[in-house]
């Protein structure tokens, strides 16, 4: 293994994660992703030219979707609006800290 | 290696039921739910309570563990013995190389051979996949671009399908001006692809640690600066340290505690720089001596001020 070596690595920018990029990293198949986009279930993702392009946020909604799904058995719809919620939060809890209380 | 009791970590009798199981185990992660637990370690338990729900809720992992199992008890040294697992045919439901990154030892030595296969990790004919890793920096990274050593904990199959867990030291060169939730790329830095194809790139997703002043928000720093009442109300120049560097920073005449400065450009260092917001905290000055008394006295004489009427109280 290389390990000695420094690696440079690039920055991926927003919305240039691919379809089979997203789902190998959160373990799912690409069609349960596709299944959950046109379900209206996956605001994150974006069609140029008819190829998917997902933003870094993708990789956790994905991520806690799946994993509530398979949990609790919870409907792709419940695992949706529960993201949605966890979303909300993270983003208030961004909130707080910048305010600078715990 | 050290034995794990999964029965114990799911707080279910050996001879539970699938449905108890599976009850229990919701229960659990409801209460160890990394994104709403406030239990400490709550991460780890989770990964506890995961690898203990992926054996048990699967019949043939269950008979396979019981068999292996009987007369240890948690924490006690442990080897399988050679062969164990012969005459088990384990077809049931795989698991993520993600979660198996969480999974302890013991589980990889018992189970790590039924992974690959099940959820076709392998790279038949094609490019090996990307890994993705999340990395927790210091703020001070981001500005100067540093080099951070990271070890990333990583499930390899052998050739014979069998995984494995080993542990991963990359050094990175992080680049300058990252922001929280952006991904750095380590191409071919993935998964092995197969004979003839490229191999999966290593995909980081950033965090920062806490920093005890500074708070980022994208590319925006938040600090809370402390200034003097005379300093706010007069106006001033003050120096604010920075992570790489220290500004002089102009307090405009009669400002107010609670407002905030904006200074464009001096946040995260990406392109385009991201700002630093200023909260300016008016701090009073204690009046512990004769001397801080006597002013505040003559303020209290001299200025007819009352904040309250002002519609400020």
């Amino acid at each position: 293994m290389r390990d000695d070596e420094i690696l440079i690595g690039s920055l991926m920018e927003d919305t240039w994660l691919t379809l089979e990029q997203v789902s190998a990293a959160c373990a799912v198949e690409p069609e349960w992703l596709l299944r959950h986009i046109e379900e209206g279930l996956f605001p994150h993702a974006d069609s140029v030219a008819g190829v998917w392009r997902f933003s870094a946020v993708s990789i956790l909604r994905a991520r806690r979707m799946r994993q509530l799904e398979r949990d609790f058995e919870a409907t792709p719809e419940l695992a949706a609006l529960m993201a949605d919620l966890l979303e909300e939060v993270d983003a208030l809890r961004t909130r707080l800290r910048c305010a600078g209380l715990p | 290696m050290q034995f794990k009791d999964y029965y114990q970590i799911l707080g279910v009798p050996r001879d539970a039921t699938a449905e108890d199981i599976k009850k229990s185990f919701r229960k659990l992660a409801r209460k160890y739910h990394p994104d709403v637990s406030k239990e400490p370690d709550a991460e780890l338990r989770m990964q506890e309570i995961n690898e203990a729900n992926t054996v048990l809720s699967d019949p043939e992992k269950r008979a396979a563990y019981d068999q292996l199992g009987q007369g240890f008890s948690p924490g006690q040294e442990f080897h399988p013995p050679p062969g164990w697992d012969a005459g088990f045919e384990f077809s049931g439901r795989g698991f993520s190389p993600h979660e198996a990154a969480g999974f302890s030892d013991f589980f990889a030595e018992l189970f790590g051979r039924m992974g690959g296969g099940a959820h076709g990790f392998h790279t038949q004919g094609r490019g090996g996949e990307d890994h993705h890793a999340k990395v927790l920096l210091d703020l001070e990274d981001s500005f100067t671009g540093a080099v951070r050593q990271l070890t990333l904990r990583v499930p390899q199959f052998d050739a014979s399908g069998r995984m494995t867990l080993s542990t991963r030291t990359l050094n990175v060169k992080i680049p300058k001006g990252v922001r929280a939730g952006q991904i750095i790329r380590l191409a071919g830095q993935g998964a092995p692809g197969a004979k003839g194809h490229p191999s999966g790139d290593l995909l980081l997703e950033v965090e920062f640690k806490s920093h005890p002043r500074l708070r980022a928000q994208g590319a925006d720093l938040h600090l809370t600066l402390p200034v003097t009442p005379w300093e706010a109300v007069l106006g001033a120049i003050v120096p604010v340290e920075l992570l790489d560097s220290t500004l002089k920073v102009r307090i405009p005449e009669g400002t107010q505690s609670g407002r905030q400065l904006r200074v464009r450009g001096k946040g995260i260092p990406s392109n385009p720089p991201g700002d630093l917001l200023l909260d300016i905290q008016v701090v009073l000055p204690p009046a512990n001596t004769p001397k801080a008394r006597q002013l505040y006295e003559t303020m209290a004489q001299e200025l007819a001020f009352d904040p309250r009427r002002n519609g400020k109280g």
